[in-house]
């Protein structure tokens, strides 16, 4: 399914991995994160949260702190002008309406919520100030477990009511399917709180500048520059947002962050203040992935086939809406997988609890589910006796197959592919190593929307400058996250306009200075800017080529921009041509503008939440990872001794950077797999200490190998799919069957800790 | 609680700083010498990101007051560099396997390694990988930075040899 | 993150050391490798007032003493894992250092500050509880020594007094007919023991008949704890069979009542030290007849 010998022939610098900029900044180490900035007279923020949660706030007494010297400025709800944040996370399609404080007034919710905000001379002092901020709470009853909260007589978190939004998607007759199936099985699988963990810890610096408000933060959105102004009731125009490049996100910087708390203290001050979350401040009360509570019920012929699937998924909200209805909405649409399921029943819930609020996080509510269905898959192996890939194979779906929305899949679904390159290249299994070890395989295949749901409308922006010298310019909105968002744009504007890549400057991230692309998440980027970039190359192409080709004396499509040159690509005058700074110079003398803006936009559609039908995402990224475990059955001790992920990208705009978001996507699953949980006791968080917190070291996994598929059949650029998201999704799923296979007992509670193994054991032996 | 001064010794080049007693090395690096290649990442020394050398050996700058390190060789990653910004072979090998991402542990990662290769005798994989272990990495999946360290002490003159 | 005020003193000998602590009491804090306790000023769960900062000290290369290895408070983590002195002298705390950390904290971590801070899964803590360690206390009356066994007190605490300095740890070195073994399990490699086993067995010269056996645990406790003597008792005087082993690990695991935390749960943790003590005395045991048949 490659074509990797027409990409060769058809591209010059997309299909290659050419080092960028960004690249050799961060290995000499100069590139400047949020933190990295200082200015004269700079202050430094604080954020001081909730110790207990739920209370009544009695009082607030901030006289102490406020008579520090050093200390600047103390802020509590009172001196926000407008103190709430609204999230429709679903686009207005029936969540409910919460407003988020952003600094509470009369209760705290979770703990670890935002009370005040202290600015002082030092961090030092700034400190001190935010310890001796005194608030009295008076205990309120919580809820703590999304189950519970559903209960008639739970603890309200909100005046509404604890369900924050109900998806229900349907097709076919679900009923009718399970009494016709030959075999129901059924499943119930765990997942749990888990951190985002970016080495970079959320910061930011402020300012006043020309009397804009500017903050220059670490964020995948910088259009929350209307939230921001809505808060300070400031006129959208006086307010600036500058993203600096990310030391990660992962969706953990898709919400605001510092942003309120930063532009409050500096609009207060009319000073600079710079704000670092302590990494333990990060992981009490930073934004984690939802814990999903999933219910499946899968009817299948004998051979196999799929006739009905009913799925029923809890996701604890937190204490606040965040983006949590989108992220529900993405787990039911996903949750029947790459598979035909012409019945399915869908229910999908989030809900209130008090615990920290959860949101975005990569994968976003599809990679959830994939432990669910692809769980259920083995299952069904296993209930009918059939290989386990037999049963999948069956089931596939393909170009043109309906999903449970009701809509039919547009491109290629390559999935059986990766498939058969992750099974191929793990090759034969190995032996245990010892006595107590026994060696098991498993693989999971998924399939991961990129794009925002089609009903938002999506849209990016870029704008191109060839100027005098021949070199580029290239200003976009778009957000680096550390994976090469902005390198990309410049291998395709280097691929169309044949500018070097080292005569190519970007500038990214700027609410003022650069034409909005829309935010970093969804794996939207590459889909929306890098279509938005080469539809604005090639028509500026399309501008100038004529010019070109009058002082060529040859047809306009004859020309091939290349190596800074514009040539004859025909014929027996190939090779000669006109350099770009000479064709710059002949378009100003002709006025024509070498300066191209183009917005690209994204199909769109709507979806009916009382039906359950109507469009969803634009398109989805396949794969399948596949992997060989050791299990000691003594100690519960799982070691991944092979792991391969193999994904259809469409197109490889940056091999080497599709690998490492594979390889690193794997690795950050398989953290969640195994690993990762932040431990919450009636709300509070004892996993703070990033000691505690276990994200996979160098020697706790082994290497990802990966097989990447080109189908060319992307709605991306240049037929590219998004590869963001989905490596992270089969990772669970692929380690829980592998134990499976292993020990002959099936995991159905995240991560799969030695203990939890070891339990599992246990029943057998019962 | 009043401001000492200490002389630190930063990449080659001495530096007169007024500190006060419970300021980190990480902080004075960071913040008073403009070393924005240290990093704050955790605090605990569990993540690495704030790595430095001293006198050649990786320590973690969040766990190191200033005032301890007068007379001492401190080297961050900038050091690496050759006197026209040109790039250590270490970090050629980086840059040539892709091995970074978002790029905030890269240099507590290229430190650690180069002290590696200084030290050992062409370490294997596994060696390489038990001395990574407190160099946390979130991006990359750590595959790409050992094919990156991989290929540098493999470049490096063997010992006896 | 920004540590509470300090003040900071360098003492340069034990002697400086001492004379600080008895000055400022309580609110005096010794400094040595700091991998602990900096994160604790940092994050303000501990705030010395003075901070007595002694790696000034030194420490000279690991050198035996006659059937003693004595290494001075301030010996690097990294020290001991380099050293080829420590490999053949005392080869389960060369074998325990590997776990400990990472590179970063074994450069600067100490052996005096391992012991002193008495973390509950300190390996180094476990081996000297092992091997019957003395440790050297300097204090305003000169120095005295206190067993290893005796040192550990409680949760973080020892036997030293307020203004006392710990200035070396005395490890005895292998002796003929002994084995050794350490056996760790962590959630995530480099971290915290969940559970750490340090075993050692001496044979009587027939190479067969286990005269001795000492076994100590980490992580399931409020310190590091020497197992059960009654537990371990049935193996003296026997060859040590396969089901006389299992049985006494179970009995060593039985004897523990660990508690949980956010790794896991007691119950696991017990389950732990059964296979742990077992796999720790089956490989203490095979090496110590391997020794005894090279010997």
């Amino acid at each position: 399914m490659t074509l990797e010998t027409e990409a060769v022939e058809r591209f010059r610098v997309v299909g290659g991995s050419p080092a960028h900029h960004d690249f050799v900044d961060k290995v000499k180490g100069s590139l400047l994160y949020a933190a990295d900035w200082k200015l004269p007279g700079m202050l430094h923020g604080k954020v001081v949260r909730s110790a207990v949660a739920p209370g009544r706030m009695v009082s607030v007494d901030i006289q102490e702190a406020r008579a520090i010297p050093g200390v600047v400025a103390v802020l509590t709800a009172q001196d926000v002008p407008s103190n709430r944040v609204v999230e429709h996370a679903s686009g207005g399609l029936g969540e409910l309406t919460v407003e988020m404080p952003v600094l509470a007034h009369d209760r705290v919710r979770y703990v670890g919520e935002p009370v005040a905000v202290v600015a002082a001379v030092s961090a030092e002092i700034a400190e001190q100030a935010a310890e001796l901020v005194a608030v009295d709470y008076a205990d309120l009853p919580g809820v703590f477990d999304a189950e519970q909260a559903l209960r008639e007589d739970a603890p309200r978190v909100h005046e509404d009511g604890n369900v924050l939004v109900n998806w229900r998607l349907s097709s076919g007759d679900v009923e009718a399917g399970l009494a016709e199936a030959d075999v129901v099985v059924e499943g119930e699988y765990r997942s749990q709180h888990v951190e985002h963990a970016y080495l970079e810890p959320e910061a930011g610096v402020g300012w006043i500048e020309n009397g804009v408000l500017t903050l220059r933060v670490s964020t995948q959105v910088i259009e929350h520059v209307t939230d921001i102004a809505a808060i300070l009731e400031l006129p959208e125009n006086k307010v600036r947002v500058i993203a600096s490049y990310m030391g990660g996100g992962f969706g953990g910087k898709e919400d605001m962050t510092v942003e309120p708390y930063l532009a409050l203290l500096v609009w207060h001050t009319k000073r600079p203040v710079r704000m670092i979350w302590d990494r333990q401040e990060s992981m009490l009360a930073s934004t984690k992935r939802h814990p999903f509570v999933m219910r499946y019920r899968t009817g299948v012929r004998r051979d196999g086939t799929i006739l009905a699937q009913h799925v029923d998924i809890i996701g604890d909200a937190g204490a606040y809406p965040c983006l949590s209805a989108r992220v529900l909405f993405a787990g039911a649409a996903l949750s029947c997988g790459p598979y035909r399921t012409p019945n399915a029943s869908i229910r999908s819930r989030a809900v209130f609890t008090n615990n920290v609020p959860t949101s975005a996080f990569r994968g976003f509510g599809a990679m959830q589910v994939v432990f669910g269905y692809e769980s259920q898959m083995d299952r069904i192996a296993e209930r009918l006796g059939l290989p386990a890939d037999e049963v999948r194979r069956r089931n596939f779906l393909a170009r043109g197959d309906f999903i449970p929305t009701g809509e039919s899949l547009e491109t290629a679904v390559a999935v059986p592919e990766t498939l058969d390159r992750a099974l191929s290249r793990l090759g034969e299994r190995g032996e245990p190593s010892g006595p107590t070890k026994r060696v098991g395989r498993g693989f999971a295949c998924g399939m991961q929307p990129y794009g925002r749901t089609i009903w938002f409308y999506d849209r990016a922006s870029a704008w191109l400058s060839l100027l005098g010298d021949g070199t580029l310019l290239i200003r976009t909105g778009v957000t680096d996250l550390g994976a090469g968002q902005a390198a990309s744009l410049c291998q395709i504007a280097s691929e169309i306009l044949g500018v070097a890549l080292d005569d190519i400057s970007i500038y990214i991230g700027d609410t003022a200075l650069n034409p909005p692309a829309g935010g970093t998440f969804a794996t939207r980027q590459l889909y929306m800017s890098g279509n938005a970039l080469l539809t604005a190359a090639r028509e500026l192409v399309d501008r100038i080529a004529p010019v070109a080709a009058e002082l060529l004396d040859c047809p306009a499509d004859a020309l091939v921009f290349q190596d800074g040159l514009v040539r004859v690509g025909k014929g027996e005058r190939l090779g000669t041509g006109l350099s770009l700074a000479e064709l710059v110079k002949e378009c100003g003398d002709r006025g024509v503008s070498t300066a191209h803006l183009s917005t690209w936009r994204a199909e769109a559609g709507t979806f009916d939440p009382s039906t359950g039908k109507g469009g969803s995402f634009p398109d989805y990224t396949y794969g399948t990872h596949a992997a060989d475990v050791e299990v000691d059955v003594e100690t519960g001790e799982v070691v991944v001794l092979r792991y391969v992920a193999s994904h259809d990208v469409g197109r490889a705009i940056n091999p080497v950077r599709v690998e490492g978001q594979i390889q690193g996507g794997a690795m950050q699953g398989l953290g969640y797999a195994l690993l990762e949980d932040i431990v919450l006791e009636e709300g509070n968080n004892v996993s703070t200490l990033f000691a505690n917190y276990l994200i996979p070291n160098a020697l706790d996994m082994p290497d990802i190998e990966v097989e990447i598929v080109e189908s060319g059949e992307g709605k991306g650029p240049l037929g590219a799919r998004g590869i963001g998201e989905p490596p992270i999704a089969p990772c669970a799923a692929a380690i829980a069957n592998a134990i499976t296979d292993a020990i002959g007992r099936r995991p159905s509670r995240l991560p799969m800790t030695p203990e939890r193994v070891l339990e599992l054991l246990a029943e057998e032996d019962q | 609680m009043s401001k000492v001064s200490v002389n630190l010794s930063v990449n080659g080049s001495q530096h007169e700083v007024w500190v006060f007693p419970n300021d980190l090395l990480l902080d004075v690096l960071h913040d008073e010498l403009g070393l924005a290649d240290v990093r704050y990442g955790c605090g605990e020394g569990v993540c690495g990101t704030c790595t430095v050398q001293l006198d050649g050996e990786p320590v973690s700058a969040c766990l190191l007051f200033a005032v301890q390190v007068t007379g001492r060789e401190i080297t961050t990653v900038r050091g690496l560099l050759g006197e026209d910004d040109s790039l250590h072979p270490i970090q050629e090998c980086f840059l040539r396997h892709g091995g970074a991402q978002c790029g905030f542990c890269t240099p507590g990662m290229i430190l650690t390694a180069h002290s590696l290769a200084e030290r050992a005798n062409r370490p294997s994989r596994a060696e390489i990988r038990y001395e990574l272990v407190g160099n946390l990495c979130r991006c990359t999946g750590y595959t790409k930075i050992l094919d990156a360290v991989e290929e540098y002490v493999d470049s490096r003159p063997s010992e006896g040899a | 993150m920004v540590c509470a005020p300090f003040e900071y003193v360098r003492a340069g000998t034990f002697d400086e050391a001492v004379g600080v602590l008895i000055e400022h009491g309580e609110d005096a804090q010794l400094l040595a490798g700091g991998q602990s306790l900096v994160p604790m000023l940092a994050l303000r769960l501990a705030r010395p007032t003075v901070l007595v900062d002694i790696n000034d000290i030194g420490a000279l290369p690991p050198e035996a003493d006659g059937a003693v290895l004595p290494l001075p408070t301030l010996t690097r983590h990294r020290v001991l894992l380099d050293s080829p002195v420590v490999a053949r002298e005392v080869p389960l705390l060369a074998d325990c250092v590997r776990h400990i950390g990472n590179v970063r904290v074994r450069n600067r971590g100490t052996v005096g500050g391992s012991m002193a801070h008495a973390d509950p899964t300190g390996e180094i803590a476990c081996v000297a509880l092992t091997l019957d360690a003395q440790v050297v206390a300097h204090g305003p009356a000169g120095r005295r020594t206190i067993g290893a066994r005796d040192f550990f007190v409680t949760y973080l605490t020892t036997a030293l007094e307020p203004a006392e300095v710990l200035a070396e740890v005395r490890f005895p070195v292998l002796r003929p007919g002994q084995g050794w073994s350490f056996q760790e399990m962590v959630r995530r490699v480099s971290d915290f023991a969940v559970v750490a086993v340090s075993a050692s067995v001496d044979l009587e010269p027939d190479g067969a008949t286990v005269r001795a056996i000492d076994v100590a645990l980490a992580g399931v406790a409020d310190r590091p704890v020497l197992a059960e003597r009654e537990a371990l008792a049935p193996l003296l005087g026997t060859t040590a069979a396969r089901d006389l082993v299992a049985s006494a690990a179970r009995s060593v695991a039985d004897a523990t009542s660990p508690e949980g935390d956010v790794h896991a749960s007691g119950a696991y943790r017990r389950r732990l030290v059964d296979v742990l003590t077992r796999r720790a005395i089956t490989e203490a045991l095979d090496r110590a007849r391997e020794g005894s048949i090279a010997a």
